[in-house]
């Protein structure tokens, strides 16, 4: 199936499944361990989608702790129930809050986290339609593509 | 250690039923695959012996009936373990099958671990596969065989 899909790195991949499913919900749909338990390959599901976790497996795909907490991309969930219990839940598993659970002008509530590895993760849920107008005015930019 | 597959999926129905479909079922849901062949003839049809013990057979077209593996566990309907060898694999190795159904609200979340196929020898069951590649290509058809499973039988 055509689609987008993340693959992000740990020093310890076998942990971020744990911690992934207890922070967030996501469920692990597929685990390679070779002979020595090495994570090969997975896939943790959420909703539609899933990210494969896996180790740093070259010089150029690190874990941001081996980086000096370094993002380059972040993984965005996007919810459709009780983002304040999802936040809850994050925050009791570990979770470094970036940002509190807030209003955007786009009509999403949202919060932003790392998990222990210090991937950034954005979480939101639209909780308000917004028109294209409102959110122009709101925001001051032009914006094309509104849905 | 030995290596490890482990796919999962969830299932509408509770755990007793999605128990008794994989195991009083596999005929129906089962999909053979030429990279797994159990035996050099055309793929028959599965069946579990439903006890502790019980074997897991494929009845071929002309009658004869090849055993793939035993049960291990039988602890209905929460998990089953069975053995798993394939008629090219060499006499002594055994792989293994754990399957686990765990209730989620009114689904069943189904998943099916299969241990030691790293053990599989250079020759036919292998195709000149590395391990990485072969167990991806079991975890790949395990997902199949569950999504089968899913939409024929649970």
């Amino acid at each position: 199936m055509s689609g987008l899909r993340s693959a992000v790195f740990y020093q310890d991949p076998k942990a971020a499944l744990a911690w992934l499913e207890k922070a967030f919900g996501f469920e692990l749909a597929m685990l390679l361990e070779d002979a020595e338990g090495n994570v090969a390959h997975s896939q943790m599901e959420f909703g539609d989608s899933y990210v494969m976790v896996g180790q740093e497996w070259s010089a150029d795909h690190k874990s941001p702790k081996s980086v000096g907490g370094k993002n380059t991309q972040t993984v965005h969930i996007q919810i459709d129930t009780d983002l304040d219990e999802h936040f809850a839940r994050a925050k009791a598993a570990g979770a470094i809050i970036d940002a509190e659970p807030q209003m955007q002008f786009y009509g999403d509530k949202t919060y932003r986290c790392r998990d222990p590895e210090g991937h950034i993760w954005t979480v939101s849920q639209t909780v308000q339609a917004v028109s294209r107008e409102d959110a122009e005015a709101a925001s001051g930019l032009k914006i094309t593509g509104w849905r | 250690m030995t290596s490890k597959v482990f796919v999962a999926l969830r299932v509408k129905a509770p755990p007793e039923r999605a128990f008794a479909a994989f195991v009083g079922e596999i005929g129906a849901w089962w999909r053979p695959n030429g990279l797994f062949q159990t035996t050099p003839r055309a793929p028959g049809v599965l069946a579990f012996e439903p006890r502790a013990g019980g074997r897991l057979t494929e009845t071929l077209a002309n009658g004869k009936v090849f055993e793939i593996g035993r049960i291990r566990a039988w602890e209905p309907p929460s998990r089953l373990v069975f053995s798993w060898r394939q008629a090219n694999f060499p006499p002594e190795l055994h792989t293994e099958v754990e399957v686990r159904f765990e209730a989620v609200g009114e689904e069943t979340r189904v998943s099916v671990e299969h241990r030691g196929f790293d053990q599989v020898p250079e020759g036919a069951a292998r195709h000149g596969f590395p391990d990485q590649a072969l167990l991806m290509r079991l975890a790949e058809w395990w997902q199949r065989l569950l999504t089968s499973y899913r939409d024929t039988s649970a």
